[in-house]
């Protein structure tokens, strides 16, 4: 997996790409958004890290331009500002998240593994959570073993749907729309039944974490 | 007053001008029902002259009449040639006896006589009695017929009228002598009346002047009390259209609907707001250059910390990269702080800031982000939500229940519990955190939301200025931020309850 990281200050830059590395990505930095072009054209990206405050042309301009040039990279935006308008701003221009310094690597880390998986599961239809490996088109899971754990229907489309917000909670609410269509009712207590289910054949591959009040969140180990 | 004894009186009142409606009332107003009185008095003036000389005249007449009548006899005597000459020039025909018999029978003293219960003077005096007396004399003072006593008012020239007040017989009486010749006898004739008809004349016009300039004075006062009305009612919509704003608002005053003499207040006071707009701009910019430049740094130094952490083996130098992070982990806490306190203040957020923000969403997101640290230390962070809107700056209360969330999870020790709850109590939303950590003990409860204030035995991570950011923003929702028990166990509640029924 390759990153590239437009970021000025060379303290923070030389920290990213060390701590991306010993994440297993590979980083190139570069210090302006003039120069992202070129690397582009070269080079394949699976992400791309923006700081807003960038000199020249800054971080908005550089989003909203790649943007319209149909890239569909994904783009993670950090930034020192932390006002909810220039975050509904970055979002609204194509950004597909946003981190507000400072961060700790773990952090950005987990938010570079969620994008990439996303761009993943829309392209090949694939998705890595821990050692569960999520095939969309085949509708099933396989684990590290190689083994195709056998899941209903409503058990997997649980699993489905906390894998595209890994690592983010899920409420309980959201999780009844996704699996049941309009005419059926299902109880809140349905759905702990089948999670639980979900989670003995889950294994050690990766936990469903069920949090109090709120809903589920779906984390690699 | 309650504080009197500490705090007296302040001894000189704060000066407080007239109010414009005052002002016009006291300049327009009052000189003009002045101005009124003048009026009737001068009024008065005009017409009293020449009623008085009409009474004179006719008085004069009765003179004229009486010498017409005289007639000097046989006997060389003047005296009535005729008896029955008409009435008196002022009397109805018809009124009262006629006034021969009196002038006929000289050895009756010479009693009153004329206007008894004529319907017309009637009408107009009602206790009007008219006297009425006469004397023919010679210039020596030899009195040839009426009464002796009458007083002459003194005169030069024959064919002279000469006109005198006088009293006689306790009667207040109005004189005119008219000399003239009779057949070749100088004569003097002398006629009396008493005042009163003439004062009753003066009374009621004095009456009907008074009265129709009273209500000149009336209609006056009420047309310029409603034309006073009028006028202000500009300044009356831009009073209200002033108190009507928003207490933050820093919007300019429109100038269209404004009376030109107010038009350069407004002006003003556009101008004043437009630097104070300035002025929060300003702020805000240099608050965003701060944070940028804090920031950044301290985002380098804690990542290459924990790069240096990770490349690193040597137990005693993990350790004192460790502290070494956390003490910048801290500074970076601390900057965070101070830049969202110094963004919380009123002044630095517009009302078009305020939008409807669901607080249910708002604990979904902060439980989300905060879930990591709870997880490391294996404390249950959890919610109880009631779906529950407020109005509100979304990121600044955000950045409460951050606030008070990493205060909870603070306090909380390992494998605790923090819970999160909203929902509507007394129709009030409320925003609450519950830990089971120590709890705060009431004596302490003021004291922790003061900026920098440090509970003894806190852990040495805390700024001191989280609850203190919190005080500020619910101020700034006009909410009430209160400290209370936790429902079960030892814990702290904190409550934030906004005011009811604002959200739309």
């Amino acid at each position: 997996m390759r990153i590239l990281l437009v970021e000025d200050d060379p303290l923070v830059s030389d920290a990213i790409v060390r701590g991306l590395a010993t994440a297993g990505y590979v980083v190139d930095a570069v210090t302006d958004a003039e120069s992202v072009q070129s690397r582009l054209d070269t080079t394949h990206y699976d992400l791309a890290i923006v700081d807003l405050g960038l000199p020249g042309e800054d971080g908005f301009t550089l989003v909203r331009r790649l943007r319209r040039e149909g890239s569909s990279l994904p783009l993670l935006i950090v930034t020192a500002r932390d006002g909810l308008d220039d975050r509904v701003n970055a979002l609204d221009l194509g950004a597909d998240d946003y981190l507000v310094k400072p961060f700790a690597l773990p952090e950005l880390a987990a938010r570079c593994r969620a994008l990439i998986r996303r761009a993943t599961a829309a392209t090949a239809n694939e998705m890595v959570v821990g050692q569960l490996r999520i095939d969309l088109a085949g509708r099933r899971a396989i684990d590290n073993g190689g083994r195709v754990l056998e899941l209903t229907r409503r058990e997997w489309s649980i699993l489905e749907c906390l894998a595209h917000h890994s690592g983010r909670v899920v409420s309980k609410e959201r999780l009844i729309q996704a699996i049941v269509s309009w005419d059926e009712e299902i109880s809140g207590n349905a759905i702990e039944v089948h999670v639980s289910r979900l989670r003995a054949k889950l294994g050690e591959a990766a936990t469903v974490r069920g949090i109090r009040g709120l809903g589920y969140r779906l984390d690699d180990a | 007053m309650m504080h009197s004894a500490q705090n007296p009186p302040i001894e000189s009142a704060p000066r407080r001008a007239r109010s414009i409606r005052g002002r016009l009332f006291a300049y327009l107003l009052l000189p003009l029902v002045l101005l009124l009185v003048a009026s009737i008095w001068a009024d008065h003036k005009t017409y009293v002259t020449p009623l008085y000389d009409a009474f004179d005249r006719a008085l004069s007449h009765m003179a004229v009449a009486i010498a017409g009548h005289l007639d000097r006899g046989p006997d060389g005597q003047l005296h009535l040639e005729k008896p029955d000459f008409g009435p008196p020039p002022l009397h109805p025909p018809h009124a009262g006896p006629p006034p021969d018999d009196i002038l006929n029978d000289h050895d009756k003293p010479p009693g009153p006589f004329g206007a008894h219960g004529g319907p017309f003077w009637r009408r107009l005096f009602p206790g009007a009695r008219e006297s009425f007396l006469y004397r023919v004399s010679l210039p020596d003072g030899r009195t040839v017929l009426g009464d002796e006593g009458l007083p002459i008012p003194p005169g030069s020239n024959a064919d002279d009228f000469s006109y005198g007040d006088a009293t006689y017989k306790q009667l207040v009486l109005r004189v005119a002598s008219y000399r003239t010749q009779v057949e070749g006898q100088p004569v003097i004739i002398s006629v009396g009346e008493t005042v009163h008809r003439r004062n009753h004349a003066v009374q009621r016009l004095d009456t009907i002047i008074g009265i129709s300039d009273g209500i000149q004075l009336l209609l006056v006062l009420g047309l310029g009390l409603f034309g006073i009305t009028v006028a202000l009612r500009p300044i009356n919509r831009l009073r209200e259209r002033i108190t009507q704003r928003q207490p933050q608002s820093l919007q300019p005053l429109p100038l269209e609907p404004v009376p030109s003499e107010v038009r350069p207040l407004v002006q003003s006071l556009n101008t004043l707001l437009v630097t104070v707009r300035d002025a929060a701009q300003a702020q805000q910019h240099f608050l965003t250059n701060a944070a940028h430049q804090l920031r950044t740094p301290l985002t380098g130094l804690k990542a290459q910390l924990e790069v240096l952490a990770s490349e690193t083996h040597d137990h005693a130098q993990q350790e004192r990269i460790a502290r070494l992070y956390g003490s910048v982990d801290r500074l970076a806490h601390t900057a965070n702080q101070l830049l969202a306190l110094a963004r919380a203040e009123p002044s630095a957020n517009s009302p078009g800031d305020f939008t409807r923000v669901q607080l249910e969403a708002l604990i979904g997101t902060v439980a989300d982000a905060m879930l990591d640290r709870t997880i490391a230390r294996n404390i249950d962070l959890g919610a109880e939500c009631a779906p529950v809107p407020v109005r509100g700056v979304h990121w600044l209360l955000h950045e409460l229940l951050i606030n008070l969330v990493d205060n909870a999870i603070r306090h909380t020790p390992d494998g605790g519990r923090v819970t999160l709850r909203c929902g509507l109590h007394d129709g009030a939303p409320y925003l609450e955190v519950e830990d089971s950590g120590p709890g705060i003990p009431p004596p302490e409860r003021e004291r922790v939301r003061q900026r920098f204030y440090r509970a003894a035995g806190s852990d040495g991570q805390s700024s001191g200025l989280g609850l203190a950011i919190v005080e500020e923003i619910a101020r700034s929702h006009h909410a009430r931020f209160e400290i209370l028990d936790a429902l079960e166990g030892s814990g702290a509640r904190m409550r934030v309850t906004f005011p009811a029924g604002v959200a739309q």
